[in-house]
């Protein structure tokens, strides 16, 4: 029940970050977002008994991918027009 | 305008049917066999179709006498598929090649202006003393938490991929808390080696068992001085000298992908660091 209603929960936080990140025009907003996402992402995966695509999410989604999307941004323009 | 909408919409659909169908075949959490009397026989294969209707049952029931791994994800990843795997380390290194390729040349047309350490305290200049001595201890730990999982991939869920993944994100701390290097050329030159002699290992262990067939395991259940350690069936801690060559691969795939995202996030900082001047501050 408790499991259940978390599981829910975390599916409800994912949705509205991915929404969300397609929404902020301010770019580092979005990554940040983006991020959000893919670390409840990781506790989804762990749920579902799929310790390995968790730590490959949490590693790449979570750290890797922002970093070089803050690179990038940080290389041209912060907000999106 | 308006066809368009409709067609992606109808993909989408369709996609999400397709998931639907593939999701109810699955089996349900936490209940991979039926039976376990499979597990009594060491010998024999479990090639009985009676009660096989899917792939991953004939995994479940064959993994661990087939290919000596605890691990069934890592015993598909890198025994049943590791063809594909190959595959996939050749278009991450392709990829690797590509983006610094095109990197090394915009980084080396412009004069390396890299005098960020503090001469008195030797920290990065424009870092706190907070993160960037946090970062300097973080940093083994992430590559420990990394070589842990590279080297346990057979045992435990992890493997070369995540593993790589996990140290690449330690790297990734270091260089967002201004820890660069000033001999840019230099770690070009260590990281491409590395890079490369990951997937030379992958390459030439292919080869080794080129008598039965590219990629065959021929280190399992052959001595357990040389990875081939005979392990128990059905669930169990497992042994590390297990599993033939998998860990092996593991190893030069973690290698590889370590350096690989590794060089891909060094060039592009250092690229940011210098426009840093040029550019407008946001």
């Amino acid at each position: 029940m408790i499991t259940s209603a978390i599981f829910i929960i975390l599916s409800v936080v994912v949705l509205v970050t991915a929404l969300l990140s397609l929404y902020f025009r301010d770019l580092l907003a979005a990554v940040v977002s983006y991020s959000v996402m893919s670390l409840v992402l990781t506790v989804i995966f762990f749920q579902l008994d799929a310790p390995d695509v968790a730590i490959a999410e949490a590693a790449i989604g979570a750290a890797l991918t922002i970093c070089i999307f803050v690179i990038a941004i940080r290389l041209t323009r912060r907000r999106e027009e | 305008m308006k066809v368009g909408s409709i067609g992606s919409f109808l993909s989408l659909f369709l996609i999400v049917g397709f998931l639907f169908v593939g999701i109810s075949r699955l089996h349900p959490v936490g209940e991979p066999l039926g039976n376990r009397d499979v597990f009594k026989d060491r010998n024999s294969l479990v090639t009985d179709t009676s009660n096989v209707d899917t792939m991953d049952d004939y995994f479940l029931r064959n993994g661990q006498r087939e290919t000596g791994s605890n691990n069934i994800v890592a015993s598909v990843v890198f025994d049943y598929r590791a063809f594909d795997t190959l595959g996939e380390a050749t278009v991450l290194f392709l990829v690797v090649s590509s983006i610094s390729m095109l990197l090394y040349t915009a980084l080396k047309q412009k004069k390396m202006v890299l005098e960020l350490k503090d001469p008195e305290t030797g920290f990065p200049k424009n870092m706190t003393r907070i993160v960037s001595n946090g970062a300097y201890l973080m940093y083994p730990m992430i590559l420990a938490f990394g070589v842990y999982l590279v080297a346990h991939g057979h045992i435990s869920p992890g493997g070369g991929f995540q593993g790589g993944a996990v140290m690449a994100s330690g790297t990734a701390l270091l260089l967002v808390s201004s820890y660069i290097t000033n001999h840019i050329k230099n770690t070009y030159k260590i990281f491409s080696f590395y890079e490369s002699l990951g997937l030379t290992i992958f390459i030439g262990l292919g080869f080794a068992g080129i008598g039965v067939s590219f990629l065959f395991n021929f280190l399992a259940d052959f001595s357990p001085l040389f990875l081939g350690r005979i392990i128990n069936l059905g669930p169990n801690p497992g042994f590390l000298n297990s599993a033939g060559i998998l860990p092996i691969l593991s190893l030069a795939i973690g290698i590889e992908v370590f350096f690989g995202l590794s060089i891909i996030l060094v060039s592009l900082f250092h690229l940011s660091r210098k426009e840093e001047n040029t550019l407008q501050k946001y």
